[in-house]
């Protein structure tokens, strides 16, 4: 798990241009979302669905349930790990 | 008379009909241009659009400038006046103009070449301008045309709002989860995404005592998010608040709001009109007959709210049922009678944009 | 209309460099396209030692001309359409996000507007946001000719006007 949540981590950093990040300053539990967070948006919230997809073989339905599963890393993590198909 | 900014001429190409008048009518009977993109077709999948069947061409002109020519045409015409003259400014509204040109010779794609190309069909001898303000750019343009008149600089403005259809244009849109496989639902419950449409559509503007004015109009920002309007409608509301100035609100017949049939911007167009004061008011959005027919909106909606205006009716919100906003709002499936004689043409758009217009009927009260 | 002050971003410049340099974190920065990108830092440069900055008003406009709009980020969005289409690079192919990325970061509730016109004009120009000033609220405005043609070439120069 925790070399999956590394991997989503990198992936993440790269797709939405996280400048100057890295996995290790990214808490497994801390929210994405949020000035406490990673304050992404709801532009972020769709290119996360689109990571998802093309990655883990992941369709999730709306916006709306991609929240639930970007709560964390350690969520998501949990999530593709359970629902991947590629 | 100096200040009585007017509409001399109106022009129109829209799935709907040949001309304004004919749009008007197909309106007015309810008919809508709205269909599912077939499987195959080019421009994508699982969207429902409104499109031009004809797409014939004028000599050596894209599909672009050719509608845009053709429904410049049709308002300077009307207008009667001399298109060549220098006292004649062109201002054409559009966001991604001709897009599908993309990677082939600049001056196809180039945005600025298709204004100069449909200025100079018309012996035109000054630079045109482009307004590329998201979806508010033809309201932007009408009210950026009225602005030019009363600083003297020129005598008349065509203003021209046009947009075609592109594979970049609905994929860019379902990319944003916006577009809608089902005709859109404005201001609906079930509402869940807009439809694109495209149309060209042309209104001569000049200082006259007849004719509809453009009596006053705003363009204000969220300053919130370049994707998400304003949760408490700001610069919706800004803007209303600001053409309110210049009317009282019981003249005024209704409001064409631009009711996209997105969940965030009708909510938000709810909330504006309700801190406006404007829940009583009739509302009505044109997005079930045409689709968001972007930089032709702000256009062809003024052309459409202007002819229902003059024969008394606020026409209806097609696709509307059950209401689906938090805020009390004026709207309905049937067209209604209505009295006044001004009505506002409100519009919000990406990059946080929202405009509102003031158009006033001519003659004596 | 009264230039106060304008600053020029020189065609080639490293613009993350130049945001390192000049400004506090702000993420966003990153997730812009280059047109974006030039007009948003021409305007931190701008604004610098302005100390009334970030305070709400509806007084001032952001104003941008350009020719070609957004055809960098034209031609990266057109890119991910066959593949997934990027909601994050197609915001930015409309000219006028810009505008609405400088008024985001200052807090400009003003008019926001994006204009485009065949070449640089400076009386043009001054003519158009003259327009804007009949506002009746409008008393200055963010003023930017941006075009670039590709990531390491363009024009960017962005001014602050008064009335």
């Amino acid at each position: 798990m925790d070399d999956l949540i590394r991997e989503l981590k990198e992936k993440v950093i790269e797709t939405l241009n996280l400048d100057g990040m890295t996995p290790e300053d990214i808490d497994d539990h801390a929210p994405l979302f949020g000035a406490e967070g990673l304050g992404l948006d709801s532009i972020d919230v769709l290119e996360l669905l689109i990571l998802l997809e093309k990655n883990y073989g992941i369709r999730l339905a709306s916006p709306q349930e991609g929240r639930k599963v970007f709560q964390s890393f350690a969520v998501i993590a949990d999530y593709v790990a359970a629902n991947r198909t590629k | 008379m100096k200040d009585r900014i007017a509409c001399l001429g109106y022009g129109a190409l829209t799935p709907l009909g040949q001309t304004a008048r004919q749009t008007y009518e197909a309106v007015r009977k309810g008919e809508s241009a709205l269909g599912l993109l077939p499987q195959g077709s080019p421009l994508g999948q699982d969207a429902v659009v409104s499109l031009f069947e004809d797409r014939s061409v004028l000599d050596n002109l894209s599909f672009f400038d050719t509608i845009g020519i053709k429904a410049a045409s049709q308002a300077i015409e009307a207008s009667g006046i001399d298109p060549s003259s220098p006292r004649v400014s062109f201002i054409l509204s559009t966001i991604k103009g001709n897009i599908e040109a993309l990677g082939s010779e600049e001056s196809d794609y180039s945005i600025a070449e298709s204004a100069a190309r449909i200025a100079s069909y018309f012996h035109n001898p000054n630079p045109p301008l482009v307004v590329s303000n998201a979806c508010i750019s033809g309201l932007a343009a009408l009210l950026q045309g009225r602005r030019m008149l009363l600083s003297g600089r020129c005598d008349y403005a065509v203003v021209i709002g046009a947009e075609v259809q592109s594979r970049f244009i609905i994929s860019g849109f379902q990319s944003l989860k916006a577009v809608s496989a089902s005709p859109c639902k404005p201001f609906d419950d079930s509402r869940d995404g807009l439809n694109l449409g495209e149309a060209s559509a042309a209104i001569v503007l000049g200082r006259s005592e007849e004719g509809w004015e453009i009596a006053d109009g705003a363009v204000r920002n969220d300053a919130y998010h370049i994707s998400s309007p304003s949760r408490t409608g700001e610069g919706s509301y800004k803007v209303l608040r600001y053409v309110l100035d210049s009317i009282d609100v019981k003249d005024l017949a209704f409001v064409n709001v631009h009711g996209t049939a997105t969940l965030f911007n009708d909510e938000m167009e709810a909330v504006a009109l309700d801190r406006a004061g404007l829940g009583d008011i009739p509302i009505n959005s044109l997005k079930g007959f045409l689709g968001h027919t972007m930089g032709a909106a702000g256009v062809i909606e003024s052309i459409l709210s202007i002819l229902s205006c003059e024969d008394g009716v606020v026409l209806p919100t097609r696709g509307f049922s059950e209401i689906g906003v938090s805020r009390h709002v004026n709207i309905s499936s049937e067209e209604r009678p209505c009295e006044g004689r001004a009505f506002i043409k409100l519009m919000s758009g990406f990059g946080g944009v929202n405009g509102a217009l003031l158009f006033r009927k001519g003659g004596r009260v | 209309m009264r230039v106060i002050r304008t600053v020029n971003i020189p065609s080639g410049t490293d613009l993350v460099a130049l945001y390192r340099e000049q400004m506090e974190e702000y993420p966003k920065f990153f997730k812009m396209d280059i047109l974006c990108k030039l007009g948003f830092l021409g305007t931190e440069l701008l604004l610098k030692s302005d100390p009334d900055r970030f305070v709400p008003r509806e007084d001032r406009a952001v104003l941008t001309f350009s020719r070609f709009g957004c055809e960098c980020d034209d031609r990266h969005y057109s890119g991910t359409i066959d593949d997934y289409p990027s909601p994050a690079l197609f915001v930015y192919t409309l000219p006028n996000i810009v505008s609405g990325e400088i008024a985001i970061r200052n807090r400009y509730e003003g008019e926001t507007a994006a204009f485009i016109i065949e070449k640089y004009d400076f009386e043009r120009i001054r003519s158009i946001v003259g327009d804007v000033f009949q506002d009746r609220k409008t008393g200055s405005a963010i003023v930017a000719w941006i075009d670039c043609r590709t990531e390491t070439e363009w024009e960017c120069q962005v001014s602050l006007v008064e009335k």
